[in-house]
């Protein structure tokens, strides 16, 4: 789980910037730079952060 | 009888013959004769050649006798005796005084840059006393000394490779001599482009960049990096093990910083994403909401999550617990050294006080005093009106938000955009400090995720949409020609930019650091033993006390926390019950 929150923070940083160069279209480009902030956001604060949760002290 | 018909001939004659001589008359103004033609310009003097002496008697210098008299009003101080000659021989030459205008013009900028470089560096005790007041007192030694050695540790890593990779093939400084040693830009050809990712040039400032004019951006660029650096220290405070702190800190001073930054500022591909994508003037980031706070409020994150909260941050339940500071007034002190670096921080980004757009200067100063102080209210306003009381610490970190949020957008927007960007940070930190500790249930002692990380990514993205586009630094900014405008100023495309560095941030920096920071965990263990932590780590960590004189109050185990949790910190929590 931890890897796949990372993987998930990458395509999350990585999708935007290939739609950028593979389109001129403002709106698209616009469009995907949000949705792949969400998705890393999504990867590190809840995928990632899980895990750590699982194991936290205040849990024993 | 009088002869009509003889009168008549006559008149006819006079007529014509006026018509005539009016004619000619006529003729003779349109179509000047060759001997009237007015004279041409006098040919121009042939212009002074460069190395013929100059009368320099002509100027009237200040004999030196007058001299020697004293000059109290100044009128006798700084003449044409003081431009540099270059042959003594032969005296004062056009190409002196042209080379001395020159050379006036980099020292301006200079003295400018070196002088703003120090109030960065002395943000350094701002952050140190706002950490250490912000800590429990057992702590405070240990505090201060993880913000005191990052300066050197940051320094030196900077210094061996983290400039390099920065700096080493951002093209010549146009403000600082245009000196051109850091010109070598690793880059790799992807999708039919190029992306530079990180520089070549520069390691331990030797060789060619043995070099004045580098000398004066490695300075003003270290201390941006140490701010980093220092951020992170706050947010795994009071568990760190001083050890695994050097390394880490090591490690984000020679590699993560420098790497984003080369992006952002080295001439990177962020910053190129205008001349290659058409997206604004690329990634914009005046002076470092994003390659400064944000980097530190991500890796910050990054630390939080791996080194887990203190002990008795959080109860059995979740819910979490306040762990006070214990002096608010080194807090509030600490604000204000680090509002006055501030100064330092953003208008010294100009890298100049003369030409290429300057004299802006006092406008950059003015849009980051009047965010710290909306940034200030936003967060007093919040906290009073939610809570009943005006919140010392949150004021702070109000101000303090309001400083980072406007980092990036300060060399490009109006004051009255900076104090909207300012007030919405203001209360950004508050709703943010409540949602990592209550939602994420990170423990972040001083809130640095929350004012550097998340105040961070809203600078950034507030210069897609305030930027206004009067600004004017030569003419271009990141190789595009005009001023960098956002949304609100009619283009969009600057925001999608601003979208991707942010996506960098979170995606890129966070994961480098994450990752980096992990191992640092498996190989040397970041956290201290809770025994350690349960007693303050001046003694276990520092080996002396902050606080010698001082009767601290016992600690007393907190409900919940059993010796099966040791197992998490590796070493077997033994600590008995106690009575506060």
């Amino acid at each position: 789980m931890r890897i796949a929150g990372l993987l998930l923070a990458l395509a999350g940083w990585l999708i935007p910037i290939v739609t950028v160069v593979e389109t001129q279209s403002t709106t698209i480009r616009l469009v995907v730079s949000l949705a792949g902030i969400a998705l890393t956001l999504f990867g590190v604060l809840v995928v990632l952060n899980k895990v750590h949760l699982k194991q936290a002290i205040w849990k024993a | 009888m009088i002869n009509h018909e003889k009168g008549t001939k006559r008149c006819s004659w006079a007529v014509m013959l006026t018509l005539l001589l009016f004619a000619l008359s006529a003729f003779s103004q349109t179509a000047a004769p060759a001997g009237n033609a007015p004279a041409a310009a006098p040919a121009a003097p042939p212009a002074p050649s460069m190395t013929t002496p100059l009368d320099v008697k002509a100027a009237q210098p200040p004999s030196t006798d007058d001299l020697a008299k004293g000059d109290p009003g100044g009128t006798k101080t700084g003449t044409v005796s003081d431009i540099v000659v270059s042959d003594t021989a032969k005296g004062l030459t056009l190409a002196d005084m042209t080379n001395q205008v020159g050379q006036n013009r980099v020292a301006i900028n200079f003295t400018w840059t070196l002088i703003t470089g120090f109030l960065v560096m002395f943000m350094q005790a701002g952050f140190a006393i706002v950490e250490t007041g912000l800590c429990r007192a057992k702590n405070a030694n240990h505090t201060m000394m993880m913000n005191f050695m990052v300066y050197g540790f940051g320094l030196f890593a900077f210094w061996v490779c983290g400039f390099a990779l920065q700096m080493g093939g951002c093209a010549p400084a146009g403000t600082l001599g245009g000196a051109s040693p850091l010109n070598s830009e690793h880059t790799v050809t992807l999708l039919g482009k190029t992306w530079g990712l990180f520089g070549t040039h520069g390691f331990f400032l030797s060789g060619v960049t043995y070099d004045v004019g580098v000398m004066v951006l490695f300075l003003f660029q270290m201390v941006f990096m140490d701010t980093a650096l220092t951020i992170v220290t706050g947010a795994a405070a009071e568990r760190w093990k001083y050890v695994a702190f050097s390394v880490s800190s090591i490690f984000m001073g020679a590699i993560t910083y420098p790497l984003f930054a080369n992006w952002a500022w080295g001439g990177g591909w962020l910053s190129q994403l205008g001349a290659n994508f058409g997206l604004g003037h690329g990634y914009a980031d005046f002076a470092g909401s994003g390659v400064v706070h944000a980097v530190g409020g991500v890796t910050a994150l990054a630390m939080a999550m791996i080194i887990g909260p203190r002990i008795g941050k959080f109860n059995r339940n979740g819910t979490p617990n306040a762990m006070p500071g214990h002096d608010i007034v080194i807090v509030l002190t600490g604000c204000f050294i680090l509002a006055f670096g501030w100064f330092g921080f953003n208008p010294g980004s100009t890298l100049a006080a003369s030409g290429n757009g300057a004299l802006r200067i006092g406008s950059v100063a003015v849009n980051t005093m009047l965010a710290g102080c909306t940034g200030s209210f936003g967060a007093l306003l919040y906290m009073w009106i939610k809570y009943g009381k005006p919140d010392a610490s949150m004021s702070g970190n109000g101000l303090l938000a309001g400083l980072v949020a406007i980092t990036a957008p300060s060399g490009f927007v109006s004051p009255i955009s900076s104090a909207i960007i300012g007030l919405i940070a203001g209360v950004l930190v508050c709703v943010s400090v409540e949602f990592v500790e209550r939602v994420l249930k990170l423990d972040d002692p001083v809130g640095a995720i929350s004012v550097h990380g998340t105040n961070g990514i809203w600078g950034v993205i507030s210069v897609g949409l305030f930027a206004d586009g009067t600004s004017n630094y030569g003419g271009s900014w990141n190789g595009v020609s005009g001023g960098v405008r956002g949304l609100f100023y009619g283009d969009a495309t600057q925001l999608i930019a601003q979208l991707i560095g942010v996506g960098t941030l979170v995606g890129g920096v966070f994961v480098m650091s994450y990752v980096a920071n992990w191992v640092i965990d498996i190989i040397v263990g970041q956290r201290v033993s809770a025994e350690d932590e349960l007693a303050g780590l001046d003694i276990p960590e520092m080996g002396a006390l902050c606080y010698p004189e001082f009767v601290l109050k016992p600690e007393s185990m907190p409900t919940g926390v059993t010796a099966s949790a040791a197992a998490d910190f590796k070493a077997p929590l033994r600590v008995a019950q106690e009575t506060a």
